[in-house]
């Protein structure tokens, strides 16, 4: 049998329920040599080796062919592998994880509701003040992609690599695209979801190379993970 | 594949000789704008669609640059920076390297352009058969044969807007969003159904406003809700847009008939010489039927230029996804192997010249060549 590389997210909340989940299939992964290690293995399948890698890393790799197989964030997934490239695509959905990638705007903008209204506010902030709105994302590409299908052009992105909820605040950017679970965060900074501001409703996914796909054991594990999920 | 052979560069380089020497023999005055633009005016000026293909780069003090991604901007940024009358008319051409990542076949990610810009010109409509002309005959000297012209016209569209009666304020959005197809379904839906069946999340604040001052009334909503004031938009600027959708509720929703025309309107393709009573059949209102004469002109202008329009194609809804046309646009392509191919575009972009710092709006018209592409498609 080929050996097979399935990436789990290395440290925080991603990895303890990726390791729950594993152990509700009856899987125990075990790391090789200290605890430290970034490489172990599925106890009782042969064949399976396990990388231990940060959930962004997991997207990129898989998007370059180098992993079989890894659990990652939908968010990270999309973001990293642009659509119609169908080099890895999702096989199991995890229902673990969730995080919502959403549009938020300022909320002392008692105009804006919609993303129509952001075109708009662009504009009279282009006119008025002479630069394009800036939004604040470590979502490059979603942000591109959804704004563009929403027909909204005249902002631009700033590069956000953490506390992208400050942004407004802190006079970096006009609006941000970011995670939110609960939205406490986005309402503690002043900030509002518009209403058709949803992007993404994003969970922990499970995502196998298309070339992996069909392996014995891919097909196996998948089973076996799969009737672990929670409903 | 990495880099051109010495083959392929004396090609090329043959073929756009012909290609400027038919421009130059015109008048047009060769010149070489800069490779390397600051980032800011092609960014805000494009949006994030050109940026997201342009090559934007930091120099040692941070400031932004980026790789020219297009030579319009760049040639208008030479004119306002070597003329004192920006408004007097001038006449260039430039052939160089242009950069953007790629994202369709026969699209390198650096390219050579050949173009003319033509600022400041007093012919209107025959200085803009004459660009068309210009880019033919260049196309021919380069030895094409067989090219397509297809040619839009936002005067037309502005007209059919200008005298529908709605809100200025609509017609700007519509404008606004003529580029892009699906947005504009949609503001076109808003518009034509009553406003005050319309509730969002924001619908409370427009209620807050009626019968009271609104800068005061949104001032007051804000600390009600402690909500800080954060960004450069002033309670000035968002009460203006409350007060303007309080004013939408009670405007009449935009007339089926009217909507029944944009959209026949926008359906409108064929020859350019067949359109016009397809046109008069959309509306003979006095603006649009002024811009049907202006229309026809151009057919005339066209042929004292020695060209057939009759072999030219006409479509209403062409010119979306240029974004800083302002009246005519179009394109000339060649049958390839699967698709056809554009091979040159070019238009009408009066106010451009004015966003970048003319003191006045400068009328300019001015075309383009993909050399690479136009290469490509004759080997």
């Amino acid at each position: 049998m080929t050996l097979l590389t399935v990436a789990i997210p290395s440290k925080g909340r991603l990895m303890e329920q990726a390791n729950e989940l594993f152990e509700r299939a009856g899987l125990k992964v075990e790391r090789y040599g200290t605890d430290r290690g970034y490489r172990g293995r599925l106890v009782g399948i042969d064949d399976i080796e396990v990388a231990f890698l940060s959930a962004s890393e997991i997207a990129s790799q898989l998007r370059d062919g180098k992993i079989d197989a890894g659990i990652t964030g939908e968010d990270l997934l999309r973001e990293t592998i642009a659509p119609g490239n169908d080099v890895a695509d999702v096989a199991l959905r995890l229902n673990f994880g969730p995080a919502d990638v959403v549009v938020a705007v300022p909320a002392c903008w008692l105009d804006v509701a919609v993303m129509a209204d952001l075109d708009d506010v662009a504009e009279q902030f282009y006119v008025l003040h002479g630069r394009r709105l800036r939004v604040a994302t470590k979502y490059l590409n979603i942000t591109r992609r959804f704004f563009a299908e929403k027909g909204i052009t005249g902002y631009r992105i700033v590069e956000s690599l953490g506390a992208t909820e400050g942004a407004p605040a802190t006079g970096t950017a006009e609006i941000i695209v970011d995670i939110t679970t609960s939205g406490a965060t986005l309402k503690a900074n002043q900030l509002r979801i518009l209403d058709d501001g949803l992007i993404l409703k994003s969970c922990a996914v499970f995502v196998v190379n298309k070339y992996s796909a069909q392996l014995e054991n891919m097909c196996n594990l998948l089973n076996m993970l799969g009737r672990a999920i929670v409903t | 594949m990495a880099g051109k052979t010495s083959l392929h560069r004396a090609a090329l380089e043959r073929q756009n000789a012909a290609i400027m020497a038919v421009f130059e023999r015109a008048g047009f005055d060769q010149i070489q704008p800069d490779i390397i633009q600051p980032a800011d005016i092609f960014l805000e000026r494009s949006g994030e669609d050109i940026r997201a293909r342009t090559f934007v780069f930091n120099d040692p003090a941070g400031n932004e640059l980026c790789l020219r991604p297009d030579l319009t901007v760049p040639a208008c940024r030479y004119h306002l920076s070597h003329t004192k009358k920006p408004e007097a008319e001038t006449k260039y051409c430039y052939l160089g390297p242009a950069f953007r990542f790629p994202d369709e076949l026969l699209s390198p990610q650096e390219f050579t352009q050949a173009g003319l810009e033509w600022f400041g010109d007093k012919a209107d409509i025959a200085a803009e058969a004459r660009v068309i002309k210009l880019a033919v005959s260049a196309l021919e000297a380069a030895g094409l044969t067989g090219l397509k012209v297809s040619l839009g016209d936002l005067g037309l569209f502005n007209a059919l807007l200008e005298d529908m009666p709605m809100p200025e304020r609509w017609r700007r959005r519509l404008r606004h969003q003529f580029w892009r197809p699906q947005a504009f379904r949609n503001l076109l839906d808003t518009f034509a159904k009553p406003a005050r069946n319309q509730r969002s999340s924001i619908s409370k604040n427009i209620d807050a406003l009626e019968d009271h001052d609104a800068v005061a009334e949104t001032s007051r909503l804000l600390a009600d809700e402690k909500l800080n004031l954060v960004t450069l938009r002033s309670v000035e600027d968002i009460a203006s847009r409350l007060a303007e959708k309080l004013a939408d509720r009670s405007e009449q929703p935009l007339a089926e008939t009217m909507v029944v025309a944009i959209e026949s309107y926008l359906k409108i393709s064929g020859p350019l010489t067949d359109m016009t009573s397809g046109l008069k059949a959309i509306s003979k209102t006095p603006r649009f039927l002024g811009a049907i004469a202006k229309f026809e002109q151009r057919i005339a202008a066209l042929e004292d230029q020695g060209l057939n329009p009759r072999r030219f194609h006409f479509s209403a809804d062409f010119g979306r996804e240029l974004e800083y046309y302002t009246g005519l646009v179009f394109q000339i392509e060649v049958e390839a192997r699967n698709a056809p191919l554009s091979v040159a575009g070019g238009g009408r972009y009066d106010s451009l010249l004015q966003d970048l710092g003319a003191v006045t709006s400068i009328p300019a018209v001015g075309c383009a060549i993909h050399t690479d592409r136009l290469l490509a498609v004759m080997l």
